[in-house]
């Protein structure tokens, strides 16, 4: 009798909880749910009609349909664009996770002096692109330059890196990989919030560091995987800075550093075609998203959430 | 314990939004030509620039000059951070109705600019005023104009020419005093003054697309034209500018492209120019490295000469540089005039010209300055009346980076240097449409 | 072999693998503090030289007073508090929302907020600065605090992630005992997504330290700049001074090298889940 009670008292808790839930989740989100809609949605909504008119920022332009996405199958720069952003995303995304997760396995460890280790680790994201740029132009030149001479010292001749087309991409990614503190500060968070009471577990159960990092380790890890795979994914195609900076806008040598948003952005503030370049950012949007659906799809099978 | 931290949560945030929102208030003033602009008669006209160290000194001595001379105008200069490749912040404060009331522009823009509708026509302004082409070069004047209307306020100017090293001349038994004149002489030179270890340079003569060497360099050198008038279209094809570009490709294919880019790709200004640590001997540049030259190798042996041409006369050159606009929608165009106008007469050129060290659109201006008589300035003052404008048009900025496109392509082998401006010129003449 | 023995050599493998690494990390923030000690004739030598000859200080002070040094890191720390506080407070409470709480439209929003970020932010730039002129922002450090107070989707996801690891069991146990959902919000959850916060907390910071497309846009009166648009007064078309826009950046980085160095021990062990299991 007592225990058919409890349980009624039970439900009846879960079911109020439930009901309040609606209400309290809408509230606990209200502020984003404003600012979502002004500072996002609205914007975006905005450039959705732009990508369907000639509007060049400074005039609104007409409405002309598809006008703009059909001139885009007859860009070649635009289709340029495109392989060298997914060139550079499917390498640059892969990499950033190994290294990152790899280094930051390697900065969880228990040691004497970790803490200055993790700070160099994270340092290069605090130095400006522009320094960046010119520190790697600097070590990266051909004759002169940090990188030849080390090859050359082990007896390989060094490519032209930033000056010739085959080398420009790698050259972009790897100094590319040297920026991943960020995520390395977040992996570090996503070890930080595994329970150590897995590890002593495992231990008692005789388990070696092979089996810890595979089993208990890395499936832990996944939803901050995951998170850097889809930010990383984004990121990687909306790569603009650090490349722009680096060539003057230019995309050298021979348009193979021209990434998809640096055309976008050419095309929007320097030839006044912002309808052209929202066009092009919705295709972008598209790709994205197909994209993020696909790993969110997949993640069901490969993240483990501990909450669950 | 909730309740203390719910309380004192809700406290930060009150606290945090009115810091915000006072803060706001307090710099709510320094919005460009708003409010406040009219006390006691006198009119702010805010001048936004882009130029720091020696060139802001230069902006803020005619500011002076000129503030000093109107009771009833007081200029404002706003240094506004923006780099030569950036507009966005002007762009954004035209388009939000809220622009300057003056503002530094590149004379480049003058065309996509005006095309917009995004600057004050001056035409009648200057009419009024006695404002005319007669005291300035041609080409900063047709600058400053697109389809027979001003819009822009032309006040300093450069030039494209051959720079070369004497001492490296010297050492390669060329006589110093006597630079290459023909295109001919110049592949001989470069020959001579260039000393290669492997792939590696130890100096290298030449490069013709390096630093100024642009297609608009080399195609006026050679006597091509970039525009024709009349017909309204871009002619990147002429024969003369192909000419050009095969001859560059025939130096890429020489050297090696991939080996001359480690020179290419590693320039800079500052003490790290090639030309400076001796690795160039020869390269097209402007006047404006002169100042860099001396502040980091005083001692620098070098001299300058007009770009070599095919026949080794006819040396021309093409000019840019900045100008003054009144942006649409400024608050105050009658003002801005006035100040439009003092800088690009001849008071406002000398004094910017004087402390900035560079080249005024005024040819009496650059004789008052004395560059006349500079052995290295007086090049360029000569050169200037002979000088070329890149073509107003309002894809100017297309036309410039398809240009570049096509030499880093056809230098790289990427195409023929016909076929490349043949589809350059057709895609720019169909935006042009 | 015995265990202790073994520990050791793991260890030193470790350090080793860690150093080798620093060096290669190491080199853009030493590349950046030995020019902003670099005469400027030093700066850009062939090959190059890492130690400057002699140490030029003089370019700190130089650097400081070529610039309103110390309005600009006062402007700069404002904007960067405020914007963090903002981040802090609303986006933890929203990503446990889309986390843990059960309500209509949840995952449409939630796929929203990440969609949102797969535009490019040059084409919202316009429209978003179209929108603040509207609101009389312009020229003001407004649209570089406010947007931060209502969220920032990046950083939702990030804390959603976090709050998705922590077990279900631990809130109904406190519902259970009657709590609000708002208390068990602050005083079980948000205590256990500390590092995740801190992190967040700490990107934010560096993101409104060094932005620069945004204070470009927005602030229009010099007394109102911040460090990162003085940078750019460095360069100069006749020749940049390298050293001192060096000497800033060392100068901006080194609040935040301090910050992240004691901090980082939070992100790691913040949180010991002692009595809960997963």
């Amino acid at each position: 009798m007592k225990s058919i009670a409890n349980k009624r008292k039970a439900a009846r808790t879960a079911k109020t909880n439930n009901i309040n839930n609606g209400a309290t989740g809408w509230l606990f989100a209200a502020p984003w749910i404003i600012g979502l809609f002004l500072f996002y949605i609205l914007p975006l909504v905005v450039s959705i009609f732009f990508s369907f008119t000639s509007y060049s920022i400074l005039q609104p332009g007409e409405f002309i349909g598809f006008q703009n996405y059909k001139e885009l199958i007859n860009d070649e720069l635009f289709f340029k664009s495109i392989y060298n952003t997914v060139y550079f995303a499917v390498i640059f995304v892969p990499l950033s996770i190994i290294f990152g997760v790899a280094l930051a396995m390697l900065l969880n460890i228990k040691i004497k002096g970790m803490t200055i280790y993790r700070t160099i680790f994270f340092l290069p994201t605090l130095v400006p692109h522009v320094a960046i740029a010119v520190l790697w132009m600097w070590m990266l030149n051909p004759g002169f330059g940090l990188v030849n001479g080390f090859l050359d010292m082990i007896g390989i001749k060094g490519p032209a890196w930033l000056g010739s087309e085959e080398w420009s991409k790698p050259s972009l990614i790897f100094m590319s990989l040297w920026g991943i503190g960020q995520a390395i500060v977040i992996y570090l968070a996503g070890l930080g919030d595994i329970s150590d009471e897995y590890y002593e577990a495992a231990e008692v159960d005789g388990a070696n560091w092979f089996q810890k990092t595979f089993h208990i380790t890395l499936p832990l890890l996944t939803p901050v995987i995951f998170f850097n795979l889809v930010m990383g994914v984004i990121g990687a195609f909306q790569q603009f800075t650090l490349p722009y900076t680096l060539t003057q806008g230019q995309g050298k040598p021979a348009n193979s550093l021209t990434f998809y948003v640096m055309y976008l952005y050419d095309n929007g503030f320097k030839y006044f075609k912002m309808g052209y370049a929202s066009a092009m950012a919705w295709i972008l949007f598209v790709v994205i998203m197909i994209l993020t659906i696909l790993i969110f799809w997949s993640s069901k099978r490969w993240v483990h959430y501990q909450g669950k | 314990m909730f309740l203390k931290s719910g309380r004192l949560r809700k406290n930060v945030l009150v606290i945090v939004l009115m810091l915000a929102l006072a803060l706001g208030a307090c710099s709510n003033n320094g919005q460009s030509g708003e409010a406040k602009s009219e006390k006691d008669g006198v009119t702010t006209v805010t001048f936004w620039h882009e130029n720091t160290g020696v060139g802001e000194e230069a902006i803020k001595a005619v500011v002076d000059a000129f503030n000093k001379k109107h009771e009833d105008i007081k200029v404002k200069p706003v240094y506004t951070a923006a780099d030569e490749s950036q507009n966005e912040k002007l762009l954004a404060a035209v388009a939000g109705g809220n622009p300057p009331d003056v503002s530094w522009f590149d004379r480049f823009k003058v065309g996509s600019w005006a095309e917009q509708g995004a600057l004050t026509d001056l035409t009648e302004y200057a009419k009024q005023d006695g404002v005319t082409k007669d005291n300035y070069y041609p080409f900063a004047w047709n600058e400053a104009n697109y389809q027979g209307k001003l819009y822009a306020m032309p006040v300093d100017t450069d030039a494209r020419m051959l720079f070369y090293n004497k001492d490296a001349f010297k050492d390669a038994g060329l006589d110093p005093d006597k630079p290459p004149k023909t295109i001919a002489e110049l592949e001989e030179a470069a020959e001579k003054l260039t000393i290669k270890e492997g792939s590696r340079f130890k100096r290298i003569g030449f490069i013709p697309w390096y630093n100024q060497g642009w297609l608009y360099s080399w195609g006026w050198a050679f006597g091509g034209d970039f525009y024709n008038e009349e017909e309204g279209n871009v002619t990147l094809d002429d024969p003369k500018i192909v000419e050009s570009l095969e001859w560059m490709t025939e130096f890429a294919k020489k050297y090696d492209v991939e080996d001359i880019t480690g020179f290419t790709d590693s320039s800079g200004s500052g003490a790290m120019d090639p030309f400076l640590t001796g690795q160039l001997a020869m390269h097209i540049g402007g006047n404006w490295s002169i100042s860099g030259y001396l502040k980091y190798k005083p001692d620098l042996n070098y001299g300058v000469a007009p770009i070599p041409t095919p026949t080794g006369d006819n040396f021309t050159s093409w000019s840019g540089g900045m100008a003054v606009v009144i942006p649409k929608g400024a608050k105050h165009p009658d003002e801005a005039w006035e100040f439009v106008k003092f800088f690009g007469s001849e008071e406002g050129q000398e004094i910017y010209n004087d402390i900035y060290k560079t080249l005024s659109v005024m040819d009496s201006v650059n004789e008052k300055l004395g560059y006349k008589d500079d052995p290295i300035f007086s090049e360029f003052v000569k050169i200037l009346p002979k000088s070329h404008n890149r073509p107003v048009l309002p894809e100017g900025e297309l036309l410039w980076n398809e240009l570049a496109n096509a030499v880093d392509n056809a230098i790289h082998g990427n195409g023929e240097p016909k076929e490349l401006l043949k589809s350059t010129s057709d895609l720019v003449n169909a935006e042009l449409e | 072999m015995n265990p202790e023995h073994a520990k050791k050599i793991k260890f030193t493998a470790a350090h080793v693998c860690l150093m080798i690494a620093s060096l290669f990390f190491l080199i853009p923030f030493i590349w950046m503090v030995s020019t902003s000690l670099k005469p400027i004739e030093q700066v850009f030598t062939f090959p190059p030289e890492w130690i400057p000859r002699p140490f030029h200080w003089k370019n700190y002070s130089e650097a400081i007073e070529y610039i309103p040094f110390w309005k600009y890191l006062i402007n700069t720390s404002v904007i960067t508090i405020l914007s963090t506080i903002g981040v802090v407070l609303t986006c933890p409470l929203v990503a446990y929302s889309f986390a843990k709480l059960r309500w209509k439209g949840r995952n449409i929003v939630f796929a929203i907020t990440l969609a949102v970020m797969m535009i490019p932010a040059q084409v919202t730039m316009i429209p978003l600065f179209l929108l603040f002129n509207k609101l009389g922002w312009v020229g003001t450090p407004l649209p570089l605090i406010v947007p931060q107070f209502f969220g920032v989707p990046f950083y939702i996801f990030l804390l959603r992630q976090f709050f998705m690891g922590l077990p279900d069991s631990l809130r109904e146990a406190a519902k259970m005992d009657g709590a609000s959902e708002l208390r068990v919000y602050w005083q079980i959850m948000l205590p256990l997504a500390k590092p995740a916060i801190l992190a967040v907390g700490l990107f934010q910071l560096m993101a409104s330290w060094t932005d620069f497309l945004g204070p470009l846009l927005y602030l229009t009166n010099e007394d109102s700049y911040t460090l990162s648009l003085a940078l750019q007064q460095f360069q100069n078309k006749q020749g940049s001074e390298w050293s001192l826009m060096m000497a800033v950046s060392t100068l901006m980085t080194l609040p935040i090298i301090i910050l992240f160095f004691f901090l980082q021990k939070t992100f790691i062990k913040g949180i010991t889940f002692s009595g809960i299991k997963g």
